[in-house]
């Protein structure tokens, strides 16, 4: 990544002269480094703070190292909340709502991309509009729908609304996906082979477009992972906490004043099952898997 | 082995009707090429053979059977695409075996037939590469070897050399006939390229506008086109073709000021007609023999080596010549113009129909 930056330097810097190229290279550089730090440095405050005590914590001039790195504030904090059940919890929603956004997303964009059939614009169009209504303003209804049904305090109900918001998006996503990067006489190669529509979609289709899906899935793992408001309104009560809600409760009961080292830490562990999660998948987001199946 | 009858063959797309009855008889073995201009539904013919469109009216038999409603996977035909269409997340191996996988083959009979296959086209040392690893003729075979492992009743092709160098394409051009000969498979075959049709087709379909010009051998359509449009379609340069009258008396008059007298040899249902007189670069010579079509002005040569072609002004039409006489031509030279009486070809102005 920087490297492609550098190397693109010097069409503007004047190619003759060394040194200037050279002193174009190190503002970059620079430039790149001090962008980094302003990302990072919340990050590794948050990382050092949590293997820190409270006075190292609270020392002025700060302390940038932890002096006897320990995993107490970590143990403190699943005291103060059950932070694991609450991570349990927040996987368990997050990776469901991914799936199953995941699994209705793909098959819905195929069709719209693919299938030429009365109504079809107007599935589009419908979707769309979803996007264009501020999310705020479905917390009533979404709400008292899931009240209705009886899934107020229950992991399905937010499962629900979760998967409900991500497969709108996902879809217009995915079927722009399947449009480009999956050339319709793949699938017709398929069907002559011996497919039908269905194996098709299965044994040429989808493997091929797994950067596609994965990209969707993940998004909407981190959009369950992240939210706040959603998992607030629709658990109230205790166990079924997501750690976002959790933590947010640390906060509120004046944890996160008495204890700086354990809320940073259960703020990195809450980051943690995400981070994961994104290495684990990161291969499939790189695309080109298409590459060499169509000579354009 | 198969034979396959298209009769009355429509196809719609919505309001606009693309194929206007087209009746074809392939017979088993034949090698079959559908060329004409783009968008003439050369392409969209194929498809409904495959089960790839939806047939609006008419019939495709295959083998005494309707198969209009047939899905394509159970009309075992194979079909080599012009992107290819190979499966990326596949090994080389892996595309070829594919439909012997579904077919539910054993795994010594799919490792068989592909290595039969692979030695047939040379693919063996690339076996286990991804199609983005191999180069377009190298890709094109692949795509040859997915079809040729089925064995199927029927080869089509939907222009499969059009992504290739020129010098590729030719080379390609003759594996495929000798493919065909030896495995004897019928083929249908579509291109626009009408040299590939001429030395590839053991006969070719001519196409315009979604119907059927003339069917035939390549040498009885450059002898014999039906209509003005074959004639100009079929020939590489092609055809010169010149509106004019031709009078009771068998005197040839055009609105460019040519006059020739073709009495002789001219069909008795052209004289008093409107005319599109047609006559091939080939069959005109320079002080020759035979007819005489009078002076012309050379206006541009362009010399291969072993042939010339030529740019002439003959009053105030332009002709082509190709001359094979290795003589050399320069430019504003004047030359006498002759050509053989049973080279010329007459078509009726309105509908372009022959005159013979
Ligand atoms: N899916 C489609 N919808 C509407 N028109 C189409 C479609 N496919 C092809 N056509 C039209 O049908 C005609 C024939 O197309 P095609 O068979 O692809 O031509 P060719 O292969 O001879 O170049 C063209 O005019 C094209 O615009
Ligand atoms: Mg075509």
């Amino acid at each position: 990544m920087s490297d492609a930056i550098i190397q693109s330097a010097p069409v503007w810097a004047k190619p003759t002269s060394r040194y200037s190229d050279l002193f174009n290279r190190a503002l970059i550089l620079i430039a790149l480094g001090a962008l980094l730090i302003f990302i990072l440095l919340p990050i590794f405050w948050m990382l050092k703070s949590s293997f820190q005590s409270t006075s190292e914590v609270h020392a002025i001039p700060p302390s940038w190292w932890a002096a006897n790195p320990s995993f107490e504030p970590y143990v403190i904090a699943n005291k103060i909340v059950p932070l694991l059940k609450y991570i349990w919890n927040s996987i368990f929603v997050s990776a469901s709502a991914a799936i199953l956004a995941g699994i209705i997303s793909c098959m819905a964009a195929y069709v719209l991309a693919r299938f030429r059939f009365p109504g079809a614009t107007l599935i589009l169009v419908t979707i769309l509009l979803t996007q264009l209504i501020p999310p705020i303003t479905r917390v009533f209804p979404v709400y008292f729908l899931i009240q209705n049904l009886g899934l107020l305090d229950s992991y399905s109900g937010l499962i629900l609304a979760y998967t409900g918001f991500a497969v709108p998006y996902a879809v217009l996503l995915l079927r722009g996906y399947f449009q480009s990067s999956v050339p319709a006489e793949l699938e017709e190669a398929a069907m002559m082979d011996g497919c039908t529509y269905f194996g098709a979609f299965v044994r040429v289709i989808l493997p091929i477009c797994l950067p596609g899906i994965a990209a969707v899935t993940i998004f909407t793992f981190l959009l369950a992972w992240n939210d706040f408001l959603w998992a607030s309104l629709l658990l109230s009560s205790g166990d079924a906490k997501t750690i976002q809600v959790g933590i947010g409760g640390f906060a509120g009961e004046g944890g996160g004043g008495r204890y700086p080292n354990a809320f940073m830490a259960a703020c990195v562990a809450s980051t943690i099952p995400a981070l994961i999660m994104f290495f684990f998948v990161q291969k499939w987001l790189v695309g080109g898997l298409t590459a060499g199946a169509v000579k354009s | 082995m198969a034979s396959i009858s298209i009769n009355e063959a429509y196809k719609s797309y919505g309001q606009l009707e693309v194929l206007h009855g087209v009746s074809l008889d392939i017979e088993d073995g034949e090698f079959v090429i559908l060329v004409g201009p783009s968008g003439c539904g050369k392409s969209t013919l194929l498809r409904m053979i495959a089960g790839l469109e939806n047939i609006t009216g008419g019939e495709i038999v295959l083998d005494d059977l309707v198969i209009n409603k047939l899905p394509p996977r159970q009309r075992d035909m194979a079909m080599v695409f012009q992107s290819y269409a190979l499966y990326p997340h596949m090994t080389v191996r892996k595309n070829m075996a594919f439909s012997l996988k579904l077919a539910k083959a054993s795994n010594d009979e799919i490792d068989q037939k592909v290595s039969m296959a692979a030695d047939i086209l040379g693919l063996e040392p690339l076996l286990e590469r991804k199609p983005s690893q191999l180069s377009g003729g190298q890709r094109q075979r692949v795509a040859m070897g997915r079809a040729i492992v089925r064995d199927p009743k029927l080869f089509l092709f939907d222009e499969p050399l059009s992504n290739l160098d020129a010098k590729l394409r030719v080379q390609m051009r003759s594996e495929i006939k000798e493919l065909h000969q030896r495995l004897q498979t019928t083929t249908v075959y579509v291109t626009h390229d009408q040299v590939e049709a001429m030395t590839m087709a053991d006969r070719i379909v001519v196409m315009n506008g979604g119907h059927i010009e003339q069917i035939g051998t390549p040498m009885n359509l450059y002898n014999k086109p039906d209509t003005k449009f074959v004639a100009s379609f079929i020939g590489s340069p092609s055809m010169n073709l010149i509106d004019g009258h031709l009078d009771d008396d068998g005197r040839f008059t055009s609105q460019e000021g040519l006059s020739w007298d073709l009495k002789d040899f001219a069909p008795k249902s052209a004289f008093g007609e409107k005319i599109c007189l047609g006559i091939r670069p080939e069959n005109i010579f320079v002080d020759g023999e035979g007819v005489a079509l009078g002076e012309a002005i050379i206006n541009v040569v362009e010399p291969t080596g072993s042939e010339t072609l030529l740019s002439l002004r003959a009053e105030k039409a332009n002709l082509h010549i190709l001359d094979r006489s290795r003589r050399e031509f320069k430019k504003d030279e004047n030359v006498t113009l002759t050509a053989d009486k049973h080279d010329f070809h007459f078509f009726q102005a309105s509908s372009g129909q022959r005159l013979s």
